[in-house]
């Protein structure tokens, strides 16, 4: 079974147990393990669906930029531990940020947004807890936009986003203001339009496409629960 | 039995002394179409609120008169309204525009397949089917605005309320938004519609209202929209702005065919 075929909820446990275990387990050794793995993982088939069958190895060639992305986001840390800190504390600290980061970047490349929140309102999860997630993932690329047709508006009327950092400056401000005060004066129309479209509290909403849950995947998630626990105890009782 | 029902409407938004409607009265039949003109404050868009039980419900404000409404609380058999602004109607919840089309019928809980068939006559009807599989986020203005439409009219209600449908929309797409009205209303929906679009009216609408700062000042059949009165106003259609201003006799003719008709006399 492949990655993207796991329910969403199964890929968010596996990207939380990673880090945690990183953190629980002694290091350098589970540090490393979980790291190897959480990086393993980037190169699983399925991982970042936008980029899947681009290359001439489709599977690997999207699985290898996914794994490019986890090293270059990991790779300043490594650089900032290695000022501050001795080399064995740089490796330590190091591969438990690594293993986040890895996991981090694995999951948000291999689940769509939708098919969580699909999975949320398909487990009971009440809709506005959905849309609260849903919403900050939307409007990432809406804001995207937005900003960039201010920054062309601005350029129109003479403003340079070059320059100096008095000059960047300036420019950062043009293109805040207009973008926050938009935004929270859309704020009153949006709730209009939820509210007409029938979404306020208690709406009985029907999952369009509940992903599948099956029971080995909801056993492998109490189970993943349960080492994180034991690991901790473990850890707290016997090693200190 | 009127569908839509406003006795002595006036409306005040937050904070405001002055009334955003004063003493509206106005009733929708079943599969009529409803036109609201009016210049820009004449109260048209506030109207659409009012009817839609968004002001002062949601919107806050100070509501006098009665608003009677024969049908269920929203979408399916109730009412839905299209805002003026496409952008800020997307769901949010949607990463598709599939899905964007079917974020009202799901929240009213209907099962999945009526759902899907909903949503695909939806598009079709607004000729987005090739969009199906888009992102909301990427889509142009007039895309955006048709996916809009598509949404409320995905949820089949009996009273629909239309703010600047075809603001965004190319000459080709406002057509045919304005024969999915007459498709609409065909099948018993009740549309009340601010629209600027005025010479699609003649074809589109069974009555005009004429607003103008808050109050109805006229209504009656689309003929409205040649009388002299509305062309001073600025409201009347192209065609009657025209013949009336190379001063060719009232009355003034509506439309191309019935000014052809005229100068063929």
């Amino acid at each position: 079974m492949t990655g993207g075929r796991l329910h969403p909820f199964t890929l968010l446990a596996i990207a939380g147990t990673l880090p945690a275990l990183a953190w629980i387990l002694p290091a350098p050794a589970g540090g490393a393990v979980t790291t190897a793995v959480a990086l393993v993982l980037t190169l699983t088939p399925g991982a970042s669906p936008g980029l899947a069958g681009t290359g001439s190895s489709p599977g690997w060639r999207p699985g290898l930029v996914v794994l490019r992305t986890a090293v270059l986001t990991a790779a300043p840390f490594w650089l900032f531990l290695l000022l501050l800190h001795d080399v064995p504390s740089t490796i330590a600290i190091g591969l438990r940020l690594t293993t986040m980061i890895a996991s981090v970047v694995w999951v948000g490349a291999l689940l769509p947004p939708g098919r969580l929140v699909e999975a949320m309102v398909a487990a009971g999860w009440g809709v506005t807890a959905a849309y609260l997630f849903a919403a900050a993932l939307s409007a990432v690329p809406l804001l995207k936009a937005r900003a960039q047709r201010i920054v062309d508006a601005q350029r129109c009327r003479g403003l340079s986003p070059r320059g100096g950092l008095g000059r960047r400056l300036r420019a950062l401000r043009a293109l805040a203001l207009p973008l926050v005060l938009s935004v929270l004066h859309e704020v009153d129309e949006r709730a209009l339009a939820l509210e007409t479209r029938g979404f306020v509290p208690g709406a009985r909403r029907t999952p369009l496409a509940p992903p599948r849950d099956a029971t080995a995947e909801r056993v492998g998630r109490w189970l993943l629960l349960v080492g994180c626990a034991a690991a901790l105890a473990w850890r707290l009782a016997w090693r200190g | 039995m009127a569908r839509l029902t406003l006795e002595r409407v006036s409306f005040w938004y937050p904070a405001m002394g002055r009334p955003a409607l004063r003493d509206v009265s106005l009733a929708a039949a079943p599969g009529e179409v409803i036109a609201l003109v009016g210049n820009v404050g004449a109260g048209a868009s506030t109207l659409l609120l009012v009817a839609a039980d968004l002001a002062p419900r949601v919107v806050g404000g100070k509501i006098e008169g009665r608003v009677n409404f024969r049908g269920r609380g929203k979408g399916e058999g109730g009412r839905g309204i299209v805002l003026p602004t496409p952008w800020t109607q997307l769901s949010g919840m949607a990463f598709t525009v599939w899905d964007e089309v079917a974020f009202g019928p799901a929240n009213l809980g209907w099962p999945r397949e009526r759902i899907a068939g909903a949503v695909d006559r939806s598009l079709a009807a607004l000729d987005i089917g090739t969009l199906a599989a888009r992102d909301p986020a990427t889509l142009s203005g007039g895309e955006l605005q048709r996916v809009v439409v598509a949404g409320i009219v995905a949820m089949e209600p009996a009273l629909l309320l239309l703010d600047e449908p075809t603001a965004e929309l190319d000459p080709e797409g406002a057509g045919l938004v304005w024969r999915l009205v007459r498709a609409l209303a065909g099948d018993g929906c009740s549309i009340v519609v601010a629209t600027s679009d005025l010479d699609a009216l003649p074809e589109v609408a069974d009555r005009v209202v004429w607003m103008e700062d808050g109050v109805v000042r006229r209504i009656g059949a689309p003929a409205l929209l040649a009388e002299e009165s509305v062309c001073e106003a600025g409201l009347a259609t192209t065609v009657a702005d025209v013949w009336r201003t190379a001063r060719l006799g009232a009355p003034y003719p509506l439309t191309v065919a019935q000014a052809e008709r005229r100068w063929r006399q």
